[in-house]
C-alpha cells in the first residue's frame, strides 16, 4: 500500500507492505537509521519518535496506521553541523556513552519540553521512564535537561539527583 | 515484521462490525497495538487480518453526558489523562491510568485495549470495577451492555465473542467524585507490570476495593463495611483473591502486600 508521511518536515511517499512497522519504514524505506530497535516490544524506548506531537514506540506502530502523520526523528534535530539545544546539553553533560538510547531519549525530552518549559526532576524522570540507558546512567541525562531548562524556580545550584 | 498479514481500517462502526463478522477466526482487532504487535512479532498470535478499530468516525470520542463518561475504543490512556474534566470528576480512574506502563505506551495504548486484553494485572480494570463502569459491546447483530463485574472471564479472556467489539466504556455519572487511591507494587520505580495492585475507593459512604495481579481476573470486593477493622477488611479482600507465585513475586509476598495495602489505604483514603 502507498504510505505518505511527513518526517522532519519533508513529505515522503513510499509503497510498503501492510505489516511493516513504523520503525522499519523509517529505517529501511526512508533510510533514517538514527532511530534504533532495541527490544521490539515497548520496554526500552530506543525506537521512540514523535508522532503527531506525542512520543511513541515506533516498533509497536504499523506504518499503515499512521498514513498522513507528521513525525519527528533524531535526524531532525541538528541543522547541518549545528546540534540542537537538547543535543548540545547532552554533549555538555556527558549524557551519551554508547549512544544507542540517545535518539529515543532526545525524542522523549523533546516532547516533554513542548508543553513544559521548566520541568521538575520528577517530571523529567517520568518523561524518560520508558527509555532504558545501560551505560551512562540517568543522572547525566536528567542533569542535561535541568541545565537546559533551568531550575523550576530559576535559581540555585543544579541539584545532583 | 517478517510475519505477513492484511491491514483493514473500516470507516464506520457498522463496517467494522461487518468485517469482524467475516473474520471471526482469522481476524484480530488492533487498538493501541502495544500488546498485539509484540505478540505477532513474537509468534504468539498469527492473525491473517488485522482490523484497525481506531479509524471509524467516533472511535476517538471521550465525552461527558447525563449517563457519565463515555470513551470510544481509540481513546488512549493519555487522552484520558489530558482531559481536565476526567481528572476532576474521576480522579481514581486517572490515578490508575497514570500508573499504566510508560509515557510512550500511554500515548498509544487505549483504555479499551487494556480491559479487552484482560490481563490479571490490568491497571484500568480496578478503577472501572470500583466505579461501576459498563462495557457497551457491539456486533453485526446488535448491542449489549455488560457491567465490568461480569466482563472478565479468565486470564486474557473476556465475555466478548468473535464478531463483537467493545464500542464504548461508560463510567456512570453517579460515580463522579469518588475518592480513592491505587497502590501498585512494582519491582522498579519506573514502568513495570504490577506484582499486586490494590485500589480503594470511598464514595457516598461505601467502600470498595479492587485488586489486580492476584487472581485469574481483576477482582472487586464491595463487602467491606465502614466500621470494619483494618484486619477484618484485609481478610475480606484476601478471601476474594487467589494469588500465585510467578516470576514477579511469590504467593506469600502477594498475600502479605495486599494486607499491607488494604490497611494503609483504609488509613489514607478519608
Amino acid at each position: 500500500m502507498k504510505i505518505k508521511l511527513t518526517v522532519n518536515g519533508l513529505l515522503y511517499e513510499r509503497d510498503c507492505a501492510e505489516h511493516t512497522t513504523l520503525l522499519r519504514f523509517i529505517r529501511e524505506d526512508l533510510g533514517l537509521t538514527g532511530t534504533k530497535e532495541g527490544c521490539g516490544m515497548g520496554e526500552c524506548g530506543a525506537c521512540t519518535v514523535i508522532l503527531n506531537g506525542h512520543a511513541v514506540n515506533s516498533c509497536m506502530v504499523l506504518a499503515a496506521e499512521v498514513d498522513g502523520a507528521v513525525i519527528s526523528t533524531i535526524e531532525g534535530e541538528a541543522r547541518g553541523p549545528s546540534l540542537s539545544d537538547i543535543q548540545k546539553s547532552f554533549e555538555k553533560h556527558h549524557a551519551v556513552q554508547c549512544g544507542f538510547c540517545t535518539p529515543g531519549m532526545v525524542m522523549s525530552v523533546k516532547e516533554l519540553l513542548v508543553d513544559n518549559k521548566k520541568p521538575s526532576v520528577a517530571e523529567v524522570k517520568e518523561a524518560i521512564e520508558g527509555n532504558f540507558c545501560r551505560c551512562t546512567g540517568y543522572t547525566q541525562i536528567v542533569e542535561a535537561v535541568m541545565d537546559l531548562t533551568g531550575r523550576p524556580d530559576g535559581k540555585g545550584e543544579l541539584e545532583h539527583v | 515484521m517478517v510475519y505477513e498479514f492484511r491491514y483493514l481500517a473500516p470507516k464506520t462502526a457498522s463496517e467494522l462490525a461487518a468485517i469482524l463478522e467475516g473474520h471471526k477466526t482469522d481476524g484480530k482487532i488492533l487498538a493501541g497495538g502495544t500488546d498485539l504487535i509484540p505478540n505477532i512479532r513474537n509468534g504468539l498470535m498469527k492473525p491473517q487480518v488485522v482490523i484497525d478499530i481506531k479509524k471509524y468516525e467516533g472511535a476517538d470520542l471521550l465525552t461527558f453526558g447525563a449517563e457519565g463518561l463515555s470513551m470510544g475504543p481509540a481513546v488512549t490512556i493519555n487522552d484520558l489523562l489530558r482531559s481536565k474534566d476526567a481528572r476532576e470528576r474521576y480522579p481514581v480512574l486517572c490515578e490508575c491510568a497514570h500508573e499504566l506502563a510508560s509515557h510512550q505506551i500511554r500515548n498509544r495504548a487505549t483504555v479499551s485495549g487494556n480491559v479487552v486484553n484482560a490481563s490479571p494485572c490490568s491497571d484500568m480494570a480496578p478503577a472501572l470495577l470500583c466505579l461501576g463502569a459498563q462495557a457497551v459491546i457491539r456486533s453485526a447483530t446488535g448491542e449489549r451492555i455488560v457491567p465490568f463485574t461480569n466482563f472478565f472471564a479468565g486470564v486474557k479472556k473476556t465475555v466478548l465473542v468473535p464478531g463483537e467489539f467493545l464500542e464504548r466504556i461508560l463510567v456512570p455519572a453517579a460515580s463522579a467524585g469518588a475518592i480513592g487511591s491505587y497502590k501498585k507494587l512494582k519491582r522498579i520505580a519506573g514502568h513495570d507490570l504490577g506484582i499486586v495492585g490494590v485500589l480503594m475507593t470511598r464514595h457516598e459512604g461505601r467502600l470498595r476495593f479492587a485488586v489486580s495481579s492476584a487472581a485469574p481476573t481483576p477482582v472487586l470486593i464491595d463487602t467491606v463495611g465502614q466500621n470494619d477493622s483494618p484486619d477484618e477488611a484485609a481478610s475480606k479482600v484476601l478471601a476474594a483473591v487467589s494469588p500465585i507465585s510467578d516470576v514477579r513475586g511469590t504467593k506469600e509476598y502477594r498475600v502479605h502486600m495486599i494486607g499491607v495495602y488494604v490497611r494503609r489505604l483504609l488509613a489514607e483514603v478519608k
